[in-house]
């Protein structure tokens, strides 16, 4: 278990730490790579997650008007579509994202089926006020996904019911209207407090929430760190360590090793300071590795690929592969990469970057 | 979600930080809030750090406790998490205890519920349990102003606040705000005219099992209920009931200090906040929604979270506010270093501690009161809150405000609230010059 692993790198973390020949170079003082996290990389991705969710609502219209496969088949892309910039957010789960319920709004899971069955077998109008007071749980990504998909992936145009269409036609929009929501949360002043954005770019001193540059910097390593140990013993160990499919993430979809890379590549936008779907490039934790470290930036970008390429090699859907001894070698392997990267991340950049 | 950390990171990071400073400047270590269970991180992530000396074992205990947390609930049957409801405050752990801290002092807040729950009882009556307080018909003792699909809430509350002015002795104005709540019940259920509340809303979790495991006279050692010392400040336990035990016991955590132990709270939280059943309170017929292992899997997580160690220590203006704490009387009830005791949980027991607290009631005076009395304590007797972390609170959750219905929305109009007991150390406060002022709050801000 990855616990053990950590339990034996720390030792060696202690040596290297506090070890007499070790040197002490500059601390981290490069403002700019913190700038350009919130402008280049976590805004860049909401603004891509709110026009894909704006576009999954507009697929799920047309599917509502003219229900024929090719119109499903449309919204089920558009649905995987907005699936890649929210996984590629999940290296940067603070924020108004969390703070705002965001969160949940958008990604609850379970579905509760006895309440999404209840509700659609009801006579209620499916209007914005009346789908603001349901739980999260009976709407978001995932339920629209139970309704694009089906429960064997096995969803056809002709079972799709008019109630169905109608209920989905209206978490979708405020799917949207969350997502776009999430996108101006870091630019648009909270209550009676400076934007977001304005607080993390500016931590130092008498910044209260982030009393220092290295504060901030601590978050974007710890949001790093925190996806690669959530994909690693988490997204994919708790159902291969139970062989349970019911806790496999999007399973309905079949995309959870699309899901698993796209957190992967979040961690890689947040290390190179650019989001490349959104054509946004800017200085990156990466940078000021190189400067120092040269060897070991190009460690930490050689990991990120390798961990993407691991869990590409589980062969698809990740439901069947859990049960599927033939495939228990493959996704150890990805485990094994992504705990390397999380590793390294760890006992060699964390302690370089907050010395 | 974060339901998986890494220690490592942790002790990487603390090691970094420590060996950095001694280089830098030769400074000592600040005074380890939590003990051995301290960590160094003054991120959002600041709350939610396991213990760094948890044995690998129970750092997987941790874990699967980390992921109960942030369960959310479903309305039953279902394969996943069901047991939510029928009526609940809100769905998650976590969704109160954001990030293992504060809840955010509001009501039908979207994806969160209601993270601020009404707690309401009668002056007189029955109590559900010997000594407690009295349930009310209809809410019993909280009012759950949520539902599931087809049920109906027990009320529908709106919050409000009232504003009100006040000036330092310098002369700058302040203005403090307090809730005015507007309870509409659901049909079939009567207000009582008589009818008791008090707005709560969730406090912080972390550093929980080292206050659990203070030995039980040390704390009564601390108490001078009749004020013997004639220091005018009293602190009295308050003597809760322990489902378990079946009797009275020292209460240690809530507002009121109205909850023994760890187990309990977390039991009661799964009952009376999300609606979840589990083998401490069943169903009616004796079953339960989630079994004995997910209770203690949550009470292990919440006994094992680090305390956050203190930050800019040695910054003069803080050391500054820490001395003017210390004069004008705040430690006398946030006391500043306790000693734990044996406890089951080996990572929290024999460590030297600085919480903040004694764990015991004092009277804040009427600006406070809630007139609501709880086991042995008075309508206007409140829990010493601890301030450990008290720095971060905002860091980890913008919006968090302070004092137990989240009235105050910054550390200063906290220390304005206070009266009765404490009014001498407010007046202090109230009457140094904005220098003084700012060197305790930076003082405060530093925990």
């Amino acid at each position: 278990m990855y616990t053990r692993i950590a339990a034996a790198l720390l030792a060696t973390s202690l040596l290297f730490a506090c070890g007499e020949d070790e040197e002490v170079g500059a601390a981290f003082d490069d403002r700019q790579i913190v700038v350009d996290y919130a402008d280049k990389v976590v805004i860049p991705t909401y603004e891509l997650l709110a026009d894909r969710l704006a576009a999954l609502s507009t697929s799920v219209e047309t599917l509502a008007g003219e229900t024929t496969p090719a119109n499903l088949a449309a919204a089920q892309q558009a649905w995987i579509a907005a699936r890649v910039p929210w996984e590629q957010s999940e290296a940067f789960l603070f924020g108004p994202v969390d703070f705002n319920g965001f969160d949940p709004a958008l990604d609850s899971w379970p579905v509760s089926k006895n309440d999404l069955d209840a509700v659609l077998a009801s006579g209620s109008e499916f209007t914005p006020s009346f789908i603001a007071s349901l739980q999260e749980t009976q709407k978001g990504f995932h339920t629209v996904e139970y309704l694009l998909f089906g429960d064997n992936h096995a969803k056809s145009a002709d079972q799709l019911t008019a109630r169905e269409l109608d209920y989905m036609k209206a978490i979708a929009r405020e799917l949207a209207d969350v997502a776009g929501e999430l996108a101006a949360s870091w630019t648009t002043p909270n209550g009676g407090q400076r934007a977001y954005r304005d607080i993390f770019v500016n931590a130092g001193a008498g910044n209260s929430a982030y009393p220092s540059l290295s504060a901030a910097v601590q978050e974007i390593l710890d949001g790093m760190i925190g996806i690669c140990d959530e994909v690693a013993n988490g997204k994919i160990a708790d159902p291969y360590d139970a062989h349970d499919t019911t806790l496999v993430e999007s399973q309905f979809a079949w995309n959870s090793i699309a899901d698993f890379q796209d957190n992967l590549r979040s961690v890689q936008n947040a290390w190179l300071g650019g989001v490349p779907l959104a054509g946004t490039s800017g200085r990156g934790l990466s940078d000021w590795v190189a400067s120092v470290d040269a060897d070991l930036d190009a460690r930490v970008k050689a990991e990120i690929e390798a961990a993407i390429e691991a869990i590409g090699a589980i062969p698809g859907p990740f439901r069947d592969a859990i049960n599927d001894p033939a495939a228990y070698p493959a996704i150890e392997n990805a485990q094994q990469r992504i705990r390397k990267l999380q590793t390294t991340l760890e006992e060699q950049v964390v302690p370089l970057v907050l010395r | 979600m974060s339901a998986h950390r890494s220690p490592s990171l942790l002790l990487a990071g603390l090691l970094a930080a420590s060996c950095g400073e001694a280089a830098e400047d030769g400074a000592a270590s600040p005074p380890l809030a939590g003990g051995d269970t301290t960590i160094q991180n003054r991120t959002s992530n600041a709350y939610s750090f396991p213990a760094p000396n948890l044995s690998e074992e129970e750092l997987d205990r941790h874990l699967d406790g980390d992921v109960a947390f942030e369960a959310t609930f479903v309305t039953p049957p279902a394969p996943v998490n069901g047991g939510l409801g029928p009526r609940f405050n809100s769905s998650a752990c976590i969704r109160c205890h954001i990030r293992d801290g504060r809840g955010p002092a509001a009501v039908d807040a979207g994806a969160f519920g209601s993270p601020l729950l009404v707690r309401v009882s009668l002056p007189a009556g029955e109590s559900a349990v010997p000594g407690g307080p009295v349930p009310v018909p209809g809410f019993g003792l909280q009012i759950q102003d949520q539902a599931i699909w087809g049920e109906v809430p027990e009320a529908k509350i709106r919050l409000d606040w009232i504003e009100e002015t006040g000036a330092y002795a310098d002369g700058t104005p302040y203005a403090l705000r307090r809730p005015l709540l507007e309870i509409e019940p659901a049909e079939g259920i009567e207000l009582p005219g008589d009818l008791l509340l008090s707005p709560r809303i969730a406090p912080p979790v972390f550093g929980l099992g080292l206050l659990e495991a203070v030995p039980e006279e040390l704390l009564l050692a601390l108490a001078d209920p009749d004020d013997v010392d004639g220091d005018g400040i009293s602190g009295r336990p308050n003597f809760a009931w322990d489902v378990t035990r079946g009797a009275p016991r020292l209460g240690r955590f809530g507002w009121k200090s109205n909850t023994p132990t760890l187990l309990q709270q977390s039991a009661g939280a799964y009952a009376d906040d999300m609606g979840v059943s589990s083998p401490l309170f069943p169903e009616a017929d004796g079953s339960h929604e989630i079994p004995r292992e997910t209770l203690d899997a949550v009470t292990f997580y919440v006994q094992t979270l680090a305390v956050p160690a203190r930050t800019a220590w040695t910054d003069p203006a803080v050391a500054a506010g820490e001395a003017r704490f210390r004069a004008i009387g705040c430690a006398r009830c946030h006391v500043e270093t306790l000693e734990t005791g044996a406890h089951e949980v080996a990572a929290v027991a024999f460590q030297t501690i600085h919480p903040y607290t004694d764990l015991l009631l004092h009277d804040l005076g009427p600006g406070l009161a809630d007139g609501r009395p709880d086991f042995q304590a008075t309508g206007s007797e409140w829990r010493t809150a601890p301030l450990w972390g008290i720095g971060l609170a905002q860091t980890v959750l913008p919006q968090a405000t302070f004092l137990h219905d989240g009235r105050a929305r910054s550390l200063e109009e906290a220390i304005l609230w206070h009266g009765g007991e404490a009014e001498g150390a407010k007046e202090a406060f109230r009457t140094m010059d904005r220098a003084a002022r700012e060197e305790l709050l930076a003082f405060l801000r530093s925990l």
